[in-house]
């Protein structure tokens, strides 16, 4: 069932989640990666990050938290080592990218903005940035528009998408700000920043002491998230959202592209199965013949 | 390399096994057996010694509550959405089908909910993950070197030297800190010996195995590396002939590391940590470990190029 996103046309509105696939070749042992509308990597960064020491995980009820902490090769090793693999994918691949000042963003994505096999770039804009105290990209309306408006003139003609975080009081506004500033669409949500204390230590359990929520106990927030930018931002300016979060199956799925998803990603929910991303493609598919749908687009924004 | 130690062409999958049987052994200790047939009994057919699965517990029902210990009520409440990583302390081929057992120890939700599973229970295991135990050419002495629940690999480890490499000698050291945390079947009736045991598990392939307890309510008084220290000085076994295999609690391995090192005998730790999708996707499991040549450190994943490592290449520390 091939679905629009953008200029793009994919083979499915499934994708997997940015840090939650590897590089391709591990989860393709499991299922039929070719499948997958998209496939996002790990956030990339200019140079290499070690990422922070252990525990990096801790489970939650229905869900996690990880503090990984953007540990991945650096964009020159990436471009080395990875994208010759990737660019063999039928999936449109987008590269992640994450950094501490709007320079070191933009640095990747100009390396990167001529490579083939590439579709486009996601930007991780819930990384604290270095020079401006440490306050969040993505939680500054100036300092969103800026570091979007940089990365568009750098994606030289490829697509762009801006990763929401939902650690802001009012979603749409930073959807808009995006928006103005050049993003071709949007992808939300990220994790939440949360905390578990192991009361026998009195510390927190990971090294990091804080990490991401992810998991099924996101789901109805990301899912009124989307519904929110949708409503507000997106669908007038015909900006497709890519919807994710808890995502575990088709039923899932289907309520984020309702709520005005164009197409979703799968991320904790591959730890579980890893197989996820296809079984809920199959899923959405069953789910449209049942309703007499068509097209997955129909189900975009289709909440009554 | 003999064929054996190379885990190319094995092929990974997310199965569903059934349970064939499901008993308590000890105080919180369990053994269960999981069959493959079809697809699955291939695949688990050339499982190796010190690889692990993924078990998905989440389906299973908590105990009734009068039957969860009462440190463990509150954990017990917490659900369940990762998979579990559990070694095999044995693994039975037969012509259609493969048999696994997992021996495990009763510390929170996943592994309470494990007790309740019941023979012909389907469930779902993904494996076989991550390298095994090697056995590098020239090697006539084996050290099994235990720490608690280590033993699971290490049993599994002591059929395949019993069975696949008859030129070796192998000597096990169990260490726990009381006699009631030695994981074994049968360990009352042999524990007050003297210093040489018949732990079942080991002797069973006619190793001989001694016992260690931090406060020397069994065997040794003092940690598992001492007794190991201790023999080796009596027995003094070539060094390049020897390999001492591990696996237990991130201090023991540490010690029983600088023992080999000091030693100068080769060592393989099976390390532990925290792992959400045991596969090598999420970078949760992260071992330190030290660049060849340089002294600068990296990251490499417990399950995917560990969970045994050379102890050399380990930067040990408190992590889990
Ligand atoms: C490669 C590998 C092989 C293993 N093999 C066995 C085995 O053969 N038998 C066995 O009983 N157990 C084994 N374990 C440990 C087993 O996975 C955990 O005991 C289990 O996940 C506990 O789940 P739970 O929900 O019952 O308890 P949880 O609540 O998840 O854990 C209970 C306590 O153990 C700690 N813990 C949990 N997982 C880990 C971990 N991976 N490393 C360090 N500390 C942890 C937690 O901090 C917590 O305090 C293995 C672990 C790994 C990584
Ligand atoms: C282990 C882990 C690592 C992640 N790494 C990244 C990352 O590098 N960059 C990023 O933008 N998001 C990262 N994420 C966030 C996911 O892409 C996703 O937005 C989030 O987990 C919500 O989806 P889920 O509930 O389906 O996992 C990570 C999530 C997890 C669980
Ligand atoms: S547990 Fe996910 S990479 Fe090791």
């Amino acid at each position: 069932m091939s679905v629009g996103f953008g200029g793009l046309r994919l083979g499915g509105c499934v994708w997997t989640a940015s840090g939650t696939c590897g590089y391709a070749d591990e989860l393709g042992e499991f299922m039929d990666m070719d499948r997958l509308g998209g496939f996002i990597t790990k956030s990339i960064t200019l140079e290499p990050r070690k990422g922070n020491a252990t525990p990096r995980i801790v489970e939650t009820d229905s869900g996690m938290l990880n503090a990984i902490g953007l540990a991945n090769i650096g964009v020159e090793r990436f471009i080395e080592e990875k994208v010759p693999l990737l660019a063999k994918m039928k999936a449109a691949v987008f590269v992640n990218v994450a950094g501490r000042e709007i320079d070191d963003y933009v640095a990747v994505i100009d390396l990167l903005a001529g490579v083939e096999g590439i579709a486009g770039f996601e930007l991780n804009v819930s990384c604290p940035n270095v020079k401006r105290g440490g306050i969040t990209f993505g939680t500054d309306v100036g300092l969103l528009r800026e570091i979007t408006a940089a990365a568009k003139a750098a994606a030289a003609g490829k697509m762009l998408m801006v990763k929401l975080t939902p650690s802001v009081t009012n979603v749409s506004e930073m959807a808009a700000a995006a928006v103005e500033a050049g993003a071709d669409a949007l992808s939300l949500i990220n994790t939440f920043t949360a905390m578990v204390v192991d009361i026998e230590t009195r510390r927190p359990v990971l090294a990091n002491r804080t990490g991401g929520l992810s998991g099924p106990a996101i789901k109805p927030i990301a899912v009124y998230m989307v519904n929110r930018v949708y409503n507000e931002v997106a669908k007038e300016r015909g900006i497709p959202i890519l919807g994710m979060g808890g995502i575990r199956n088709a039923s899932d799925a289907v309520e984020f592209l309702l709520a005005g998803a164009t197409a979703v990603a799968v991320g904790t929910a591959s730890f579980v199965r890893p197989a996820s991303a296809v079984r809920i493609m199959d899923g959405i598919e069953r789910y449209c013949e049942r309703m007499g749908v068509g097209a997955v687009a129909e189900l975009t924004g289709a909440l009554l | 390399m003999y064929m054996d130690e190379m885990d190319v062409g094995q092929r990974k999958g997310d199965f569903s096994a059934v349970v064939a049987s499901n008993r308590r052994i000890g105080d919180t200790f369990w053994k269960l057996r999981l069959e493959f047939g079809g697809e699955a009994a291939d695949a688990f057919r050339t499982f190796r010694p010190g690889q692990f699965v993924q078990i998905d517990a989440a389906g299973a029902p908590l105990p009734p509550l009068e039957q969860i210990p009462e440190t463990l009520q509150d954990t017990a409440e917490r659900q369940v959405m990762l998979r579990r990583p559990f070694s095999f302390t044995d693994l039975d081929v037969q012509k259609r089908k493969t048999v696994g057992e997992i021996l495990y120890c009763v510390v929170g939700p996943a592994t309470l909910r494990m007790t309740m599973l019941r023979p012909g229970d389907g469930i779902a295991v993904i494996g076989p993950l991550g390298n095994g135990f090697r056995v590098p050419e020239g090697k006539r002495t084996a050290l099994l070197v235990v720490g608690g629940m280590g033993t699971a690999p290490l049993q599994h480890l002591a059929r395949h030297l019993a069975y696949d490499h008859k030129e070796i000698d192998a000597t096990v050291f169990a260490g726990a800190r009381t006699t009631r945390a030695l994981p074994f079947e049968r360990r009352q009736d042999e524990i007050s010996q003297g210093l040489g045991f018949a732990l079942p598990e080991f002797s069973r392939y006619g190793m001989e195995s001694f016992i260690a307890t931090d406060n020397g309510t069994a065997g040794f008084h003092g940690f598992v590396t001492d007794c190991v220290g201790k023999w080796l000085d009596e027995n003094h076994p070539k060094p390049e002939n020897t390999i001492v295999y591990t696996c237990g609690p991130e201090v023991m391995l540490a010690a029983m590391a600088k023992l080999a090192a000091e030693r100068r005998i080769d060592c393989q730790v099976s390390m532990e940590r925290r792992m959400a999708c045991g596969i090598g996707v999420c970078q949760s499991c992260a071992v330190e470990c030290r660049v060849p040549g340089s002294n600068e450190t990296m990251y490499r994943m417990c399950c995917k190029d560990g969970p045994v490592f050379d102890s050399r290449e380990v930067v040990f520390g408190e992590h889990n």
